[in-house]
């Protein structure tokens, strides 16, 4: 390749942007959603948090150095810190410290390194790390608190330190304490619950009067939701995300759970319950729009969000998982070559409808 | 920057993508049209323009006068150079061009002698001359796109079927540049008197002046001028700023909804389209029989003393425009605007009759920072005005898969640079798109090279093995028909057939060794064409 100098090249004018202040402008609008997430949850997300970031940096550092790349601009441009921040999000609160551990680095080092560094993997390394967990520990990772609010053992900082380093609380119970309800049973996430009362033969209109999934989709989650929105709505306005990801993404949701919602709506739930249920938002906004992993066209984004919709509802409703969207992200990832390739937009002098005389390439 | 209320005459379509980068238009467009001291020598480079580099018509020791002469085209699209004022042609000889990569070319030097005193110039009535004259006129008078192309004028005026439009570009989409936005405040009239005699050219032409919202006095002073020459049938299209809309498919696509279909040219949609600057060219050219010497040139730019705007004759070295100005020496010269200019390899370099602005820049620009990986935000593709996927390009010109980057329509481009402008890794697009094109282009010259070497190899292969062929039948039948004679003379004779046997035997030897001496040569000849 010819050398390129950069002083000799125009454009000699740049627009102040930079790929660090995008990351940073992406951590910033999951703040809503924080904040949400340990109101009804507890601290544990912090420590999650703590321990991803600590935990994809030191890979990045390591990596680069066997690599042999720079280390500081790098590490500065913000991108394991997204990786490593969106899983933690995505982790469940109390989750072995060891175990985040494991998926923060599995994100680091195959997902994104092996494949060349920033913007050459295939896979979005956050979910690459999830599902690792999420198959590796399905006991673990399906062991979510029920919002502190319905919880009959409400957990103290304490007990959450405790429980990420030894598994215990500080009197020793285990997980199961810290999940039961005021009535004793234990608590489920909205979607797991709705999804065991449907096997066992309920029916939606019964499911539904459960404290669990009050009001949109169980106080808890709606909250959570709403707030990853409305952070997610800020990236849309500051044009920081793809609209038509999020745009694919949400109808998809939308448009397949209204589809089985229509034909049956004794066994199947509403589209507002799934579109305010689990990681949503989270996914619509922050994980399906990570550019180098979508498709990159206008039109190819929108098929893409669409996909990850669908797939999302389908497995929500039919597969073994209560959740599906870190699946439906990394089944799209694949399809993105191929979607990128289908969907090109016609070049300036290429439309039919100019002059009716648009001609092929060459 | 003030805005113009102004109400376009004829609505205005969208074109997709585009950028709004910082204008800098007010540092040089508050001041007149000013003119500097004449420069002591003039470098005039004898390929400053499209097309083919000029013939010299003058000689070392000629004296010269402004307007004269002194380089002839050689084909179609180059183009005459004239005398920008009056001196001595003291040399004819390389040297550095206004090129990126500070080429050196053919120049004719003038040491100019203070007078700047004109030729015999011959203003003509244009509406008593025939269609041809006028081109020739606007020909010889050495006339070529002055908005960046240097395309030569008349060429785009020759083809008079089907065309039923004149758009007269004075978007001036580029940041720094003002030189037509002052040419418009000031000279309005010429400039659209120009345009009346490009629109005698054809029959019931349609005239659209399209111009940025940002140059509202020059609005108004087109407004005035269009009453005052009643010219009913010009229309002033004011399109929304943002780069690059002045780019010819662009502003087109903004005036009309339509796209210059791929392959074509806008004289197909029936659109001719030429810079204010030029029409301002045919005026002086027509008008008052000036040829083309001089243009107006911004010289802008943080370390520029003087900013504004100058006419300034051809040749005029940068290092004066330096002085003349008062300037300090700056760290970086653009010539043209930031966005699809070049930087300056050297300072003595002319002035030529595409250079419409010069940067002199001292701060560093931002364009200098680190280069970080593609993310493919996208944030390209949606600046782009051509539709392209600026990430895609990249990709592919990276690794050297130019198929895929045609594939991706990379000769669609325009080099406008917005992807580079909005890129948050600071990569360097253009760059690579520019690599990718000149790479693809040398390696079709080279195929055709190689095609037609090793045809001309083949024929030269079959050439020999048939020569070959044709002196071993004749040997063949020579031996025969020596057989026949020996047999016809009887085997009796013991001697005689020991002798006719020696005989073949030597004929045989000969044979052989013409054969060996035929390979020789022909590997012989292979050397050769391969040296």
């Amino acid at each position: 390749m010819a050398k390129l100098s950069s002083i000799l090249s125009s454009p000699f004018d740049k627009k102040p942007n930079s790929v660090s202040a995008l990351m940073l402008w992406v951590v910033g609008a999951t703040l809503p959603g924080l904040f949400a997430l340990i109101h009804f949850f507890g601290f544990g997300v912090l420590i999650n948090l703590c321990l991803a970031i600590t935990t994809a940096l030191v890979c990045e550092a390591v990596i680069l150095k066997l690599r042999q790349k720079p280390l500081l601009p790098i590490l500065l441009d913000g991108s394991a810190l997204v990786t490593a921040w969106l899983l933690a999000l995505a982790l469940p609160p109390l989750l072995p410290w060891w175990m985040t551990v494991i998926g923060s680095a599995f994100a680091i080092i195959f997902a994104k390194h092996l494949y060349g560094g920033l913007g050459n993997n295939l896979f979005n390394p956050a979910m690459v790390g999830y599902v690792l967990l999420l198959i590796s520990f399905p006991v673990h990772m399906t062991s979510w608190l029920p919002a502190q609010d319905l919880a009959a053992n409400p957990i103290s900082l304490g007990d959450t330190f405790s429980y990420i380093f030894t598994g215990t609380s500080t009197n020793g119970a285990d997980i199961s304490w810290a999940r039961q309800g005021i009535d004793g049973f234990t608590l489920a996430t909205p979607l797991d619950h709705v999804k065991t009362e449907l096997s066992q033969g309920f029916r939606i209109a019964e499911i539904q009067s459960s404290p669990i999934i009050e009001g949109l989709s169980g106080i808890g989650w709606q909250w959570v939701n709403l707030a990853f929105l409305l952070g997610g709505l800020a990236l849309l306005i500051r044009k920081v995300i793809g609209w038509q990801i999020v745009a694919g993404t949400l109808l998809g949701v939308c448009g397949m759970a209204f589809l089985l919602f229509a034909i049956d709506s004794d066994h199947y739930v509403s589209p507002l319950f799934h579109l305010f249920s689990g990681a949503t938002m989270l996914t619509a906004f922050f994980i399906a729009t990570d550019p180098v992993t979508a498709s990159t066209t206008a039109k190819g984004r929108w098929l893409f969000g669409l996909g990850i919709g669908i797939i999302c509802v389908v497995i929500r409703t039919f597969g073994g998982y209560p959740d599906a969207f870190a699946f439906a992200v990394l089944i799209m990832n694949m399809t993105v070559p191929m979607i990128d390739y289908y969907t090109k937009p016609k070049a300036y002098g290429h439309q039919k409808s100019s002059n009716g005389t648009g001609s092929s390439n060459g | 920057m003030e805005r113009s209320n102004f109400t376009s005459e004829i609505p205005i379509f969208n074109i997709p993508g585009g950028i709004h980068p910082a204008e800098h238009k007010t540092e040089s467009n508050s001041q007149p049209i000013r003119k500097l001291p004449l420069a002591k020598q003039l470098v005039i480079n004898l390929k400053g323009q499209a097309g083919n580099r000029s013939v010299a018509t003058v000689e070392v020791g000629d004296y010269v006068l402004k307007g004269q002469v002194i380089a002839e085209n050689d084909g179609i699209f180059s183009s005459y150079q004239h005398a920008p004022s009056s001196g001595t042609v003291i040399a004819i000889e390389k040297r550095p061009i206004a090129h990126p990569s500070g080429l050196e070319d053919l120049c004719i030097i003038i040491e100019t002698d203070g007078q700047d005193k004109w030729c015999d110039l011959s203003p003509v009535d244009y509406k008593n001359l025939q269609r041809e004259q006028i081109l020739a006129r606007i020909f010889e008078a050495g006339i070529v796109g002055l908005g960046g192309a240097s395309f030569p004028s008349h060429i785009k005026l020759k083809r008079e079927q089907g065309i039923d439009t004149l758009i007269i570009n004075a978007a001036e989409c580029e940041p720094y540049i003002t030189c037509d936005d002052r040419l418009l405040q000031e000279n309005a009239k010429q400039v659209l008197a120009g345009a009346q005699i490009v629109a005698h050219l054809f029959h019931n032409l349609n005239i659209v002046i399209g111009i940025e919202d940002n140059k509202p006095a020059a609005i108004e002073a087109l407004k005035k001028a269009r009453q005052e020459l009643q010219l009913d049938n010009l229309k002033i299209a004011v399109v929304p700023t943002k780069y690059p809309s002045g780019g010819e498919k662009q502003l087109i696509q903004l005036l009309t909804g339509k796209q210059v279909p791929h392959g074509k040219l806008p004289a197909d949609l029936g659109i001719i389209m030429h810079n204010v600057g030029t029409c301002f060219a045919i005026y002086e050219a027509i008008i008052h029989g000036k040829p083309l010497v001089e243009r107006i040139v911004t010289l802008t730019g943080d370390a520029c003393s003087n900013k504004g705007n100058y006419r300034i004759p051809f040749g005029t070295p940068i290092e004066h425009l330096i002085k003349a100005t008062e300037s300090q020496l700056a760290n970086k010269y653009i010539m043209g605007g930031p966005m699809m200019g070049y930087e300056l390899q050297s300072l003595s370099i002319g002035i030529v009759k595409a250079t419409n602005c010069i940067i002199m820049n001292n701060k560093q620009l931002p364009a200098n920072q680190s280069v970080l990986p593609c993310i493919r935000c996208g944030e390209c593709m949606n600046a782009c005005p051509a539709e392209l996927l600026p990430q895609q390009l990249y990709w592919h010109s990276k690794a050297d898969e130019f198929d895929k980057a045609e594939d991706y329509n990379l000769f669609d481009c325009i080099e406008c640079g917005a992807c580079a402008y909005v890129c948050p890794s600071n990569i360097p697009l253009v760059q690579y798109y520019r690599y990718a094109k000149s790479t693809i282009r040398n390696n079709r010259v080279e195929k055709i090279k190689a095609d037609k070497a090793r045809q001309r190899h083949e024929a030269r292969l079959e050439r020999i093995e048939r020569v070959k062929r044709e002196k071993a039948e004749k040997h063949q039948k020579a031996a025969e028909a020596r057989r026949k004679a020996a047999q016809a003379t009887g085997q009796d004779d013991a001697k005689k057939a020991a002798v006719a046997a020696a005989l073949a035997r030597v004929q045989a030897k000969k044979a052989q060794q013409e054969k060996t001496a035929d390979k020789a040569d022909c590997v012989d000849n292979n050397k050769q064409e391969s040296s």
